[in-house]
């Protein structure tokens, strides 16, 4: 089966998928009490006339259609949705379209930063690790990992406040920028960076922990092969054989678990959102709950199905990319 | 000493097969030729250091949090304000070695106490709850001290003179002592410092009030101002005992059982006091009476004392009576011990009790203390004690997370089985479902749908919701091991066997195949149980599973999210994080050494 026709499958496969999660997040945000005609005009029940407000009650509950029966609300809601069109969010008064850009960007760039750092950590540890197996310092970092993957992201979180905030004041308790900070260029960046430094740090500490884990099992694995035998009999210098020849073939473990990692640390970055008072998509999704803000929540749900649905396209390529021998078949 | 471990279950199990070969599968005298895999593992386990670490580890907390509880009863609603913030520590009620045998007077504060001797000295000790307690006037400013009183967070000092000093909090128009008392000239009968206010009667009976007006609005009526013999002070309520034998209530608005007196006392009230929301008289006769609001049995007056009582003292929920023949009995709230009164080597002479605790004097100015004595982890916020809630909140976490594990291991288990076994059509859509669950982003949908179905329901069925939440939603890891472990298992001749004995597909699966492949099931199950607490705690953390005023090990930590917290309050989240982490660190640990010892490969890693 040819790449493309195999990626075609899995992509109808994905929007299927997609389709069925998006069902069972509307009815699930449909058998939720409450009547959103009321959420919408909020203090208007009160302030307007009773037969004034039924008109307006009832014009709004037109323009919104929960009167028609669900699987046309569906339907409309989910033309809408792809469309781009997502609501309008009774939070901010304003469509939702228009306040979802900032925070998403915050969160892919905070994920993106925690992402490369761990990267540029953990697999040069796994290596080392494996390599060195048994020795001193591969004893070290094992017990290092288990107690970073263990403990839960937000004691790390408190932690790192008490220490980094609080005792040593070197970087700020919580926010995105500082206050009164819109300058943009090479002082706004950084200004941001230093307030990445924290949430960055700890979500990286569990993101090292488990991926150090698996590059170096999975390199020991592969170590063992007579392959690896064969390349130093043949003579050829220890970095060519780790690097070039164990590495390759230890990444086939390593890039499922890191595909479900990315996927986790989207989700998992609603907790440090939430400590860290970073205006992401996380914290959105949490205020928006806290109000009842259901245009809001239910396109961040959309978008989190949407970017572990694209997880798996993107390990199935990664899959081909890093082995050739995989055959892109069921 | 791999190679050594890995030879051996080869050798077993050849071993197994010729004595099966010669004997027929009879029992065996050679043990260690006969030793099942399931016995081998568990031996490689019980040499695993860690993994043992992690199992003692785990189990001590365990026990803890499941035996403990027993011996340290919590009341999950209560809350006292005036109990907020307490740092960890004991000694509350541990009097100064220089007060015994010299005790001039002693007064219960929120957290410490203040105590006077013969020569005019203060005393003060445990926590104080803030640092301008510490700053006592010098004898050379307040002359001879006869009396103290100690408040929520300030003391009320008397001298010979009838000057009044107070020192500590002096917001709230604590510190503005008023002008008469100031100066002195009438000899002080009373003092009472109590919650942000100030009380002190002269003994011409008259009542000076000053403090926050927005907690208590004292006015004294003008028949009363003058012939008041006591006043009584709690939280929120002031009453006096008049000169002939009534009982006042100086603030209105209150609740009435409060300030319901018994109408058949009035009159012939020789002493009383006040608990939180009861209040308790004696009368000539030497009888108790009490009216108010029963909690925590503060008016459940043993009948023995009936007759018997001389002069009373409350805390917030009990009371200390003195007797005729000099002994003294407590009743009430029993918690930290505030109602079990010591016997007492000479008769007392004086008592006070106050919030939790009682001091009694005897005629000899000796000093016997009962009641709270600290909090081995400080309190919150609401002051509750933080060790107490440790207890039921480890208990909470780990149900939540044992059950999710159990409807998760049992989705699994009938997933993965039927899928493996049958094959086919149906393998293909049980495994689609199983990546459609598994591509469900996890955290996100647990917020949500915990937020969506939790909000119209009990705390109790939240808590089941939360559970079902979680198992329902990491089940596919498990499935898809014991898909992969059916399948490798279907082609055995044990299997075939079955399927000729007529034995059901059903009875193949789960009586005949899952047996065999429970080891798998169990190390995923273990490391399943450290994950699930872990998003429980995390769900909790952020507010969104088990609510308060049901403990976890989260929702503890929910409340030092800020700055201020975690700086000042150390003892708030240090605790419930240790705890937390030790837990699932050991719990790790022994999911590990399970897998290595199940699997003799993984070992070399």
């Amino acid at each position: 089966m040819g790449k493309g026709k195999y990626l075609l499958k899995r992509f109808i496969y994905i929007i299927f998928v997609f389709f069925i999660i998006s069902i069972l997040m509307f009815f699930i945000y449909k058998s939720m009490p409450g009547d959103p005609v009321d959420a919408m005009l909020g203090s208007l029940r009160t302030s307007m006339r009773p037969d004034a407000y039924q008109e307006l009650y009832d014009r709004t509950a037109e323009q919104l259609g929960v009167n028609q029966p669900l699987p046309v609300q569906y339907f409309a809601w989910m033309s809408n949705m792809l469309t781009g069109n997502f609501g309008y969010s009774t939070q901010y008064q304003r469509p939702v379209i228009d306040v979802i850009g900032s925070p998403m960007l915050n969160t892919i760039l905070l994920n993106l930063l925690t992402m490369i750092v761990v990267f540029v950590i953990s697999v040069p540890l796994g290596i080392l690790t494996a390599v060195r197996k048994n020795g001193v310092f591969d004893k070290a970092v094992q017990v290092v990992t288990i107690i970073g993957y263990s403990i839960p992201s937000f004691i790390i979180a408190l932690l790192a406040i008490f220490a980094f905030a609080v005792k040593i004041p070197i970087f700020p308790i919580s926010g995105v920028r500082s206050p009164g900070m819109d300058a943009g260029g090479l002082q706004g960046t950084l200004d941001m960076l230093w307030h990445m430094a924290l949430p960055v740090l700890v979500m990286s500490v569990s993101g090292i922990g488990g991926i150090t884990r698996y590059v170096r099992a999975a390199m020991i694995d592969v170590l063992r092969m007579d392959y690896i035998k064969t390349a130093r009999a043949k003579g050829l210098r220890e970095k060519t054989v780790i690097y070039v020849h164990a590495f390759r073939n230890a990444l086939i473990p390593v890039v499922t678990i890191t595909t479900w990692w990315i996927i986790g640390l989207f989700g998992g970055s609603v907790v440090i959102e939430s400590v860290f008072l970073w205006n992401g998509l996380g914290k959105m999704l949490i205020d928006g709950l806290m109000n009842r803000d259901f245009s809001i929540v239910l396109t961040m749900q959309m978008f989190y199905v949407l970017l572990s649905l694209a997880g798996n396209v993107i390990m199935d390529i990664a899959y081909t990319l890093v082995d050739p021998r995989v055959r892109l078949e069921n | 000493m791999a190679e050594k471990k890995k030879k051996a279950p080869r050798r077993s199990t050849m071993g197994k097969a010729a004595q099966r070969m010669v004997l027929g599968g009879m029992p065996q005298e050679e043990e260690e030729l006969l030793q099942s895999p399931m016995r081998m593992a568990l031996q490689s386990f019980v040499h695993d250091k860690i993994a043992m670490a992690g199992v003692i580890c785990f189990v001590v907390i365990f026990l803890c949090c499941i035996i403990l509880p027993f011996f340290y009863p919590i009341n999950l609603y209560y809350q006292d304000v005036t109990q907020a913030n307490v740092a960890p520590g004991f000694g509350m009620i541990k009097v100064p070695s220089a007060l015994q045998g010299n005790a001039q007077d002693i007064s219960v504060g929120s957290t410490f106490s203040v105590g006077l001797d013969k020569d005019g000295t203060v005393y003060e000790w445990g926590t104080l709850p803030n640092d301008k307690l510490r700053s006592i006037p010098s004898s050379e400013e307040t002359g001879r001290l006869i009396m103290v009183s100690a408040g929520l967070d300030h003391v009320l000092a008397a001298n010979e003179e009838g000057q009044v000093f107070t020192w500590g909090n002096n917001r709230m128009g604590l510190e503005q002592v008023p002008m008469q008392l100031e100066m002195g000239g009438t000899p002080i009968k009373q003092l009472e410092a109590g919650y942000q206010i100030s009380l002190a009667l002269t003994e011409e009976g008259k009542l000076y009030s000053w403090g926050s007006q927005y907690l208590l609005n004292i006015s004294v009526p003008d028949e009363v101002q003058g012939s008041i013999a006591k006043v009584a002070q709690s939280t929120n309520m002031v009453m006096a005992l008049t000169e002939d034998g009534r009982i006042v209530p100086l603030v209105s608005g209150s609740s009435s059982a409060y300030v319901n007196i018994p109408e058949e006392i009035q009159g012939d009230v020789v002493d009383f006091d006040l608990s939180d929301e009861s209040g308790a008289a004696v009368t000539s006769d030497g009888r108790i009476h009490t009216w108010g609001n029963n909690i925590n049995g503060t008016c459940n007056v043993p009948q023995e004392l009936q007759g018997r009582a001389v002069s009373i003292s409350g805390g917030r929920y009990h009371y200390t009576v003195i007797l005729d023949d000099g002994t003294a009995a407590s009743w009430g709230d029993n918690t930290h011990g505030q109602a079990s009164a010591p016997a007492m080597d000479a008769p007392v002479s004086q008592v006070d009790a106050g919030y939790y605790a009682t001091y009694a004097i005897d005629e000899n100015g000796n000093v016997s203390s009962w009641g709270l004595d600290g909090y081995l982890m400080g309190t919150d916020n609401l002051g509750r004690d933080i060790f107490r809630r440790l207890l039921v909140g480890g208990r909470m976490t780990m149900t939540v997370g044992a059950i999710a594990v159990v409807i998760s291991t049992f989705i699994g288990i009938l997933v993965g089985g039927i899928s493996g076994y049958k094959g086919g059509k149906v393998d293909n859509i049980l495994m689609r479902l199983t990546e459609i669950v598994s591509s469900v982003p996890f955290l996100p949908f647990c917020i949500i749908l915990s937020s969506i179905l939790g909000n119209s329901i009990s705390e109790t069925q939240r808590i089941i919701l939360i559970m079902v939440i979680l198992g329902v939603l990491s089940w596919p890891g498990i499935a898809r091991l014991v898909r992969g472990s059916v399948l490798a298992e279907r082609e055995q001749e044990f299997v075939t066997a079955a399927k000729a004995l007529g034995v059901k597909e059903f009875g193949i699966i789960f009586r005949h195949i899952v047996p065999n492949i429970i080891t798998v099931i169990i190390v995923n199950a273990t490391l399943d149980f450290a994950t699930c607490m872990l998003t429980e705690s995390s769900l909790s953390f952020i507010g969104f599973g088990v609510a308060e005023p049901n403990a976890t090990w989260g929702n503890m930590l929910n409340g030092a999210q800020s700055g201020q917290v975690i700086e000042n309050y150390w003892w708030r989240w240090l605790f419930p994080s240790v705890v937390l982490g030790l837990c699932t660190i050991s719990i790790n640990c022994i999911g590990d050494g399970l897998r290595d010892a199940i699997d003799p490969k993984s070992k070399e890693r």
